[in-house]
């Protein structure tokens, strides 16, 4: 936990450095650039009929999509990185909805048994509707389109949430419910030191997977409001033109920025629950 | 500096370093690639003796064909603006059940106020017929758009079997034989029941095939169907500018025929808005008509069509390469099976074409649209009679006139009457405005 990074300024500590964490940075590397490999081979010996990385890269339209991500000429004419952000900004509000709610329907599902056998069906029940199937029976129910595009992340990402919560709040293990009632720990305490840290890291990988979830329903959610700024759209409109090579690098965009909040997400789970 | 010790001055310098080429870095990253100058636009002066409109702001949608165009010129060419309009916004569509969508929730809940669109799916949304709950959003048809500018393109492997606007040769047994193999032609366009259908259906009945039984017909986005047509698994597309240039450069297939050979001079899309906007905006509702004819105008300058493509292929707005856009404006259209056809009397127009005006919304054409849906049993025969009374209701074009004579078009540009009169199709089919039963009984493929 203790983080030593005093500038020692001489190779020596780089070693070192390199020492304690190559083993970390290395695999990766070495992973992504061997993927990059296979598919300019399997790409330029026409195995896949898809334009390879090095192609995508010399390719005129894609750098400047890749060197000017900031560019701004007014519209929807905009770089990848305010494309991406304003899509970000959608995302967070349906995933804060989804979390709030999910984590307390979880609560509420798992500490009632009775709620979860009349609520459990419909839920594993709509959990299974792809997002783009939501899309016009939000548009329908709510009459507008930002609100009905947000639902549409919400919905697609409170499951993992609400079910993982279910379930970790089932799971707290028996020695602490007999250590409350031993104690007699009122419902607020009972929630707060039993509860809430025992379903926590459950609660957590319902938080990480609904994340991943949430940028799925994206497109589907920016088909809904058309015309706008943000990836989703960008991505459909790059695919109605038949623009592979743009939805690609769309893509390395949703993906950057999917794995940073999952290591957001699982730095803020370690700074709570602890190494368990 | 000589003070300094050895190491800080080279940390100094090595920073140095750092700064210059992060700040050139960034330079280069954060601001706009480089590319040549922007169209200028024309002038915004805004007449005085005009009336004010109601609202500066309106939204319409497009979906990125060369259609919309005299909606976008109109915007980048501030005549919206000229007319009073300032705050109009042009509001790029996913798809067309995208825009029916976002008509019915209309401007106040983010949708849109109108746009363009195929016939005649104003009235399909007046209706009830394609909405959620069948909720019925009356609209207003306030002027055609454009006229040509659509083909059907047929997937390459079909090539040299006779499939052009009239058959040739054993083009019909190709259908028949595709239907015995158990793998029926497949066709397919972005939005069911309109211009698209109607152009493959009538092409095919009036070769003999009946797109019913011999033909499946689908709907699917346009990028779908071509890469389907690329690897086999779609025959034909019913489509309009800019694919079919790009379907035959990328040598995926051919165009069999266009639809200005199908019926020259024909009606295409259009301009609707919603019944309840126009009536609280009567003036702002003419103040887009008459910015929009004014682009239409400009569009129908040949020498304009360079700048026309230009505005057009940005990112903005279809985000193609201009080139794909500039041979059929200027009516050069490579059919991809040897044939090449250049005629600029084939070429989209918009303003004014061989019959007269484009412009305006014929209330004629209309009915063509709704007999037309008749005849493949989408619409209701029952509802024949009803024709002419919702047409009445829904084509003004006498918002047309009116904004015509404010524009101060001459009188030869107006036209007298509500219909064009008798249309004659390529197959010698004809249709009389004034007895469309007939029509309907001179056809040999039909559902009625």
């Amino acid at each position: 936990m203790t983080t030593t990074t005093r500038s020692n300024g001489n190779s020596n500590g780089l070693a070192r450095f390199w020492r304690k964490n190559g083993q970390y940075i290395l695999p990766p590397i070495v992973g992504i650039l061997s993927f990059l490999i296979l598919w300019q081979i399997l790409s330029s010996t026409g195995v896949i009929k898809l334009s390879g990385p090095w192609d995508i890269l010399s390719d005129k339209n894609s750098q400047t999509l890749i060197f000017y991500p900031f560019y701004d000429r007014g519209g929807l004419d905009k770089g990848l990185f305010w494309q991406t952000f304003a899509s970000f900004q959608r995302v967070m509000i349906g995933y804060t909805c989804a979390a709030i709610v999910g984590i307390s329907m979880g609560i509420l599902v798992g500490t009632t048994p009775i709620i979860n056998r009349a609520l459990d069906p419909l839920f594993q029940f709509l959990r299974t509707v792809p997002p783009l199937a939501w899309v016009p029976i939000s548009l329908a129910a709510l009459q507008q389109n930002e609100p009905a595009a947000l639902f549409v992340i919400f919905i697609t990402s409170v499951w993992p949430i609400l079910i993982n919560t279910t379930v970790g709040v089932q799971q707290i293990p028996q020695d602490y419910q007999n250590v409350a009632r031993v104690l007699q720990l009122s419902r607020h305490k009972y929630f707060f030191k039993i509860l809430f840290p025992s379903a926590l890291p459950y609660i957590f990988t319902g938080l990480r997977i609904a994340i991943g979830l949430a940028w799925l329903a994206i497109i589907a959610a920016e088909i809904v409001m058309s015309g706008i700024v943000g990836i989703g759209f960008f991505i459909w409109d790059a695919y109605n033109n038949g623009y592979v090579n743009e939805v690609i690098i769309s893509l390395v965009y949703i993906g950057a920025v999917g794995l940073l909040l999952d290591k957001s997400m699982a730095w803020i789970q370690h700074r709570l629950v602890g190494d368990s | 500096m000589s003070h300094l010790p050895r190491s800080t001055r080279r940390h100094f310098l090595s920073l140095m370093g750092a700064t210059a080429t992060s700040s050139i870095f960034l330079k280069g990253c954060l601001g706009n690639p480089p590319s040549d100058s922007p169209t200028a636009p024309v002038n915004t002066v805004v007449s005085a003796d005009q009336p004010k409109p109601e609202t500066t702001k309106i939204k319409l949608g497009y979906i990125p064909i060369v259609e919309s165009a005299p909606i976008i010129i109109a915007q980048e060419k501030r005549f919206f603006a000229k007319h009073g309009m300032t705050e109009v916004e042009v509001s790029k569509q996913a798809s067309w059940g995208a825009a029916r969508d976002n008509v019915v929730i209309g401007s106040q809940g983010g949708g849109i106020d109108g746009g363009m669109w195929q016939m005649p799916m104003p009235y399909y949304i007046t209706e009830g017929r394609i909405t959620t709950n069948n909720q019925k959003v009356p609209m207003y048809v306030l002027l055609q758009l454009i006229t040509h500018g659509n083909g059907i393109a047929i997937a390459g492997k079909h090539k040299g079997k006779g499939l052009t606007t009239k058959f040739a040769g054993g083009a019909k047994a190709l259908f028949s034989n595709l239907k015995s193999a158990g793998t029926k032609f497949k066709a397919a366009y972005t939005f069911p029941g309109a211009n698209q259908e109607l152009w493959i259906r009538y092409w095919l009945a009036a070769n003999g095939i009946d797109p019913d039984s011999d033909v499946e017909l689908l709907t699917v986005p346009a990028a779908q169907t071509v890469a389907n047509m690329k690897t086999g698994t779609m025959d034909a597309f019913s489509t309009g500018d800019p694919w079919p240039y790009r379907i035959v450069k990328d040598g995926i297939g051919f165009m069999a025929t266009l639809t200005a050979e199908i019926w020259k001079n024909h009606p295409e899309e259009y301009l609707a808005i919603r019944q309840d906007w126009v009536d609280s905006h009567p003036i702002a509702t003419k103040a887009v008509i008459k910015a929009i004819m004014e682009a239409q105008q400009w569009c129908d300058d040949f020498n304009n069509r360079p700048e026309l493509a230009k505005i057009l292929s940005g990112k903005n707005y279809f985000n193609v390469p201009e080139n794909v856009l500039m041979e059929p404006f200027m009516g050069k259209y490579d059919m991809g099976d040897g044939r090449v056809i250049e005629d600029k009397s084939i070429a989209a127009y918009y303003w004014k074409d061989e019959r007269g005006s484009v412009s305006y919304p014929y209330r004629s054409h209309d009915l063509w649209f709704l007999v037309e849906c008749v005849r493949w049993g989408i619409l209701p025969k029952s509802e024949m009679a009803n024709f002419n009374a919702l047409i009445a209701k829904v084509n003004r074009e006498d918002l047309w006139r009116e904004s015509a004579k404010e524009l101060g078009i001459p009188d030869s540009d107006i036209p007298t009457s509500t219909s064009r009169g008798v249309e004659k199709f390529f197959d010698g089919k004809e249709f009389n405005p004034e007895n469309p039963q007939a029509y309907l009984d001179s056809l040999a493929i039909k559902r009625v």
